[in-house]
């Protein structure tokens, strides 16, 4: 963990004179102009703290982080050093800091909070913690990005402190719109400002780009915003109500796929625009403006903000009303007639929908770049990255895994500095000694859990069965391997006759093989579709998944593939659900294409097999395949030790 | 060490839109705790999170008692309180499930992130009813009980089939129409807004209406005792955790728990046929083998097939 050391506060110069509108439009096209807003945003609203930037030039991380944190300091304080988290970080590195201090009476260790845990009861400028690459970030990071990024309460119950508090931190992360199948949505959709900024060029104060004051970095960056929206970043923003229209307006934008979290997203960044502007609610306007400055696409036909329409400031909603009745609200605020959410009276119309994208998301703007990239129906994706592997029992100590207890440390690495005290603490009486002393003896170190040492990746293609088949048999010396070594087995189907979807291949994680998942997998009934190539697919990001993750790869792995090599689903189609024109070779090329990712993995601790059933005609398509896994083939009709070609 | 939450800014559990499932196991478990707990499966952003929190303030005016995914140990048992123990004095700090045990309750959020060891310990607890300490100069062993409450999202992985049993009623979040998405868009932007005034009557009218609930499960828990079972629910109930293929008997035993509360607060003298059908998909869907072998909980028109002809008459 890295920190990056704050400027010396600077006195704001005056902002240059760029002509810049009171209000309302947002240029856009220009990358700079909407970060710039987005940052304003993210430090006014609380609700916004979560900052995910698409395709941002990683030279301008640190800049980028720089005006962040002078944007949440403003101008009368410096900003504090950013909290930087990376692919190395710990819970024990998140969420508590132990200090060790010397004084006049010895050593003192003291394990309080950590940083992350700030909550909105301490004094200051919030927290900022920085992502320089999100898909790249620990899965303990990850886990504790999501447990943070707009929750309401977080709860720290680790090693002595225990806290419960509103988290006030703002993140903001950096990611690639091609990496972002690698990262959780569920840890994506945590983000409320999403805006691609690519081509991004800072403003320069002075043409000093590389190494900018923060304040002039800041200064040079709102440049171009309205003076009502320059200063309000650090004082916060009013109370703002929003008229229905702008709700409306929301759903029309992302369309009607899009989760409630993205609406409510919206929402807030239209509510910060009008408070920021000074106006008494966010009407449809604001919503369009919060659109254009994450990247998504407003219609032309768009109605125009009435900036004229008078609002009395203050005006709040009307306070009755039972449970699922809420008054209707206007732009000029005020009551009305409560609706029910039975359908009594129907929403009112929100106007054109043109120019709205079949994605799930909403149509990016061709200026901006999508705020949601992994809405693409090309989009990649790994599964289960926010769990941590699976504890096994074999293999050496790990360094980096889960902390699952403490015993007596053998040498100074990894010491567990609240189980030293406790066991410092047993012995004080009888040492008799005036001050609090920790001896060689009282040192403890964590265990953590290992990950898995072992790893079994079974891609079985049940339309190559022929008959009942023999895979049990076949694969007996893989999966005798597997239970002997502990390892974890990671199953992944195509072409099962009960498949959820025939088009795309199926996936699950067992701890061992004596999950009743992996049996009941060598037995199912072949279905008609062969999507081989999203499950080779599959098998490489489970692959490349547990190579790197939490540095702790396994020691040897084996990917066993079972099939005829005749895929019928291109990886499109794997990827998208349906089927476009007609399919001919595509979906034996993509599966040979997506092998050669495997056959360039770390061959010192990846084996691969693959299992040939014989079928003809097309026999040699498994050997097509193997040559690219760089596996040996095993003859699947006479069973195991029957290794009929090297890879 | 514990520092007070200054004013939790949770949306009152009146002003929680729609989600009447999950709602309603939560009620059933405060009327009778015996059921052993809710689990809430749902897809991100439907308000799983919130609803257990703005539940546990209505019902108990304080937050719930919350294992977070990367607690240690130490506090998940109980252990020493290492300010005290740095200045001589050896006091004990009561762990998680111990405060739990005194609430009733132990929520953890995204459950099936929770890692293993943590997990063993909670079934440890849980299938014995025991939780016994012998680590760290400790040397303890106390009677527990609690409800254990979970949130998961699906997208990110299962649960143990063990731990899964442990909760008496699994509901899974609905989907909202636009209608309700509306409503809950905007009630949370007045939620939000209101919290910026002072002496709000929204606010107001939002507590009135959480004590009126609270009263409401208060007399469903004094009254639930009083509530008959006739001997043919026991064979309906019997029957429905057959056809349903439930693995283990706890599912039915739930049922008839869920169903009684069900009828206490509906103010019923006697669980009738219609009280047991409402509760079954809660008791019994994470029970069925394709969910204990998968991640399949959806209780879909072939699970109500299933039990058709059973409640026709």
């Amino acid at each position: 963990m890295a920190a990056v050391a704050p400027d010396p506060p600077t006195p704001p110069d005056p902002p240059p004179a760029r002509g810049a509108a009171p209000t309302g439009a947002v240029p856009h096209d220009d990358p700079a102009h909407r970060l710039g807003l987005a940052l304003v945003c993210a430090a006014a609203e609380p609700a916004l703290s979560g900052v995910l930037l698409l395709d941002l030039d990683p030279r301008l991380v640190d800049p980028v982080a720089r005006v962040f944190g002078a944007v949440l300091a403003g101008a009368d304080e410096p900003a504090r050093p950013p909290l930087v988290l990376g692919a190395a970080d710990r819970d024990e590195d998140l969420w508590t800091r132990t200090r060790i201090r010397g004084g006049e009476h010895g050593i003192t260790v003291r394990t309080g909070p950590g940083p992350l845990t700030e909550g909105d009861d301490a004094d200051g400028a919030p927290p900022l913690v920085v992502v320089p690459d999100l898909a790249r970030l620990s899965v303990a990071g990850m886990r504790a990005a999501v447990q943070l990024l707009g929750a309401d309460v977080v709860t720290v119950e680790r090693g002595g402190p225990r806290r419960t508090v509103r988290p006030r931190a703002r993140w903001l992360a950096v990611c690639r719109s091609a990496d972002v199948g690698r990262v959780s949505r569920h840890l994506l959709d945590r983000f409320a400002l999403r805006l691609s900024v690519a081509g991004l060029r800072l403003p320069a104060p002075g043409g000093a780009l590389q190494e900018p004051g923060a304040a002039e970095a800041r200064e040079a960056l709102l440049a171009g915003l309205a003076d009502t929206r320059r200063p309000a970043s650090g004082r916060g923003i009013g109370p703002v109500s929003v008229d229905d229209a702008a709700i409306g307006r929301a759903r029309d934008l992302l369309g009607p796929d899009a989760g409630v979290r993205r609406e409510l997203a919206l929402l807030r960044l239209a509510r910060t625009l009008a408070a920021l502007d000074g106006a008494p609610s966010a009407s449809a306007g604001h919503t369009d403006d919060a659109a254009r400055l994450i990247g998504v696409s407003v219609p032309q036909s768009a109605p125009e903000r009435a900036e004229s329409d008078p609002e009395p400031p203050g005006t709040g909603p009307e306070p009755a009303g039972p449970p699922g009745t809420l008054p209707e609200r206007h732009g000029s605020g005020g009551g009305g007639r409560p609706r029910t959410r039975d359908g009594a009276r129907a929403l009112r119309d929100t106007g054109p929908a043109e120019g709205i994208g079949t994605a799930p998301g909403a149509a990016p703007s061709p200026a901006a770049g999508s705020p949601y990239p992994e809405d693409e129906p090309a989009a990649v994706r790994d599964a289960v990255p926010l769990s941590s592997p699976r504890r096994r029992t074999t293999g050496p100590v790990s360094t980096r895994g889960t902390v699952i207890g403490t015993r007596r440390a053998t040498d100074l690495r990894d010491i567990a500095h609240v189980r030293t005290v406790r066991e410092a603490a047993v012995h004080q009486r009888a040492r008799r000694t005036e001050r609090f002393t920790v001896s060689p003896v009282d040192l403890h170190s964590n265990v953590r859990a290992a990950a898995p040492e072992r790893v079994l990746v079974l891609l079985l293609d049940h339309t190559c069965r022929a008959g009942d088949g023999n895979w049990p048999e076949v694969l007996a010396p893989f999966l005798q391997w597997a239970y002997t070594s502990r390892a974890t087995v990671q199953v992944i189907e195509v072409g099962a006759a009960d498949a959820a979807d025939e088009l795309r291949a199926g996936s699950f994680t067992a701890r061992g093989v004596l999950d009743p998942r992996v049996p009941a997998a060598l037995h199912r009934r072949a279905g008609r579709a062969t999507p081989l190539a999203h499950g080779v697919e599959l098998a490489a990001q489970a692959l490349r998944r547990l190579l790197r993750r939490q540095g702790t790869g396994p020691a040897e792995a084996w990917l066993v593939v079972v099939t005829d090599g005749r895929g019928n689903v291109p990886l499109r189609a794997g990827h998208t659900g349906r089927t476009d024109g007609e399919v001919a070779a595509a979906g034996v090329e993509d599966a040979v294409e997506a092998a050669s990712r495997i056959g360039a993995m770390d061959r010192t601790r990846l084996h691969v097999a693959v299992v040939d059933p014989g079928r003809e005609p097309y026999g040699d398509l498994p050997y097509v395949l193997a040559d690219r896994l760089g596996a040996i083939v095993v003859d699947g009709r006479r069973g195991p030790g029957t290794e009929a070609a090297g890879g | 060490m514990n520092r007070a939450l200054p004013g939790p800014r949770i949306l009152p559990y009146s002003r929680v839109v729609a989600q009447d499932e999950l709602k309603l196991a939560l009620e059933l478990h405060h009327v009778v705790p015996r059921i052993g707990g809710v689990l809430m499966a749902g897809p991100r952003g439907t308000a799983k999170s919130t609803l257990v929190r703005a539940f546990a303030l209505m019902a108990h005016d304080a937050l719930p008692v919350t294992l977070p995914i990367n607690a240690t140990d130490d506090r998940v048992v109980g252990g020493w309180d290492l300010d005290a123990l740095l200045r001589g004095e050896p006091r004990p700090q009561p762990g998680l499930l111990e405060d739990a045990a005194d609430k009733g309750l132990l929520y953890v959020d995204e459950v099936n992130l929770l890692d293993d060891h943590l997990v063993d310990i909670i079934l440890d607890v849980a299938a014995t009813g025991v939780l016994s300490v012998q680590r760290e100069g400790l040397d303890t062993a106390k009677y527990l009980s609690f409800g254990l409450v979970g949130t998961m999202n699906p997208e990110e992985g299962g649960l143990r089939p063990q731990l899964l049993d442990r909760f008496g009623l699994m509901v899974t979040a609905e989907t909202l129409d636009a209608t309700a998405r509306h409503l809950l868009l905007r009630t949370v932007l007045d939620f939000e807004e209101e919290l910026g005034r002072e002496d709000s009557a929204w606010l107001a009218a939002a507590r009135r209406d959480d004590a009126r609930t609270r009263e409401r499960l208060t007399a469903a828990r004094r009254r639930v005792g009083d509530v008959g079972v006739p001997e043919h629910i026991l064979e309906l109930c019997a029957r429905a955790a057959e056809r349903s293929e439930a693995v283990g008997q706890r599912g039915e035993i739930v049922a008839v728990l869920a169903a009684r509360a069900l009828a206490a607060l509906e103010g019923a003298d006697r669980v009738a046929p219609g009280h047991l059908r409402r509760v079954l998909p809660m008791a019994l869907r994470h029970r069925r083998p394709e969910a204990v072998q998968g991640d399949a909980f959806d209780w879909g028109p072939d699970d109500e097939a299933r039990l058709q002809d059973l409640f026709e008459d």
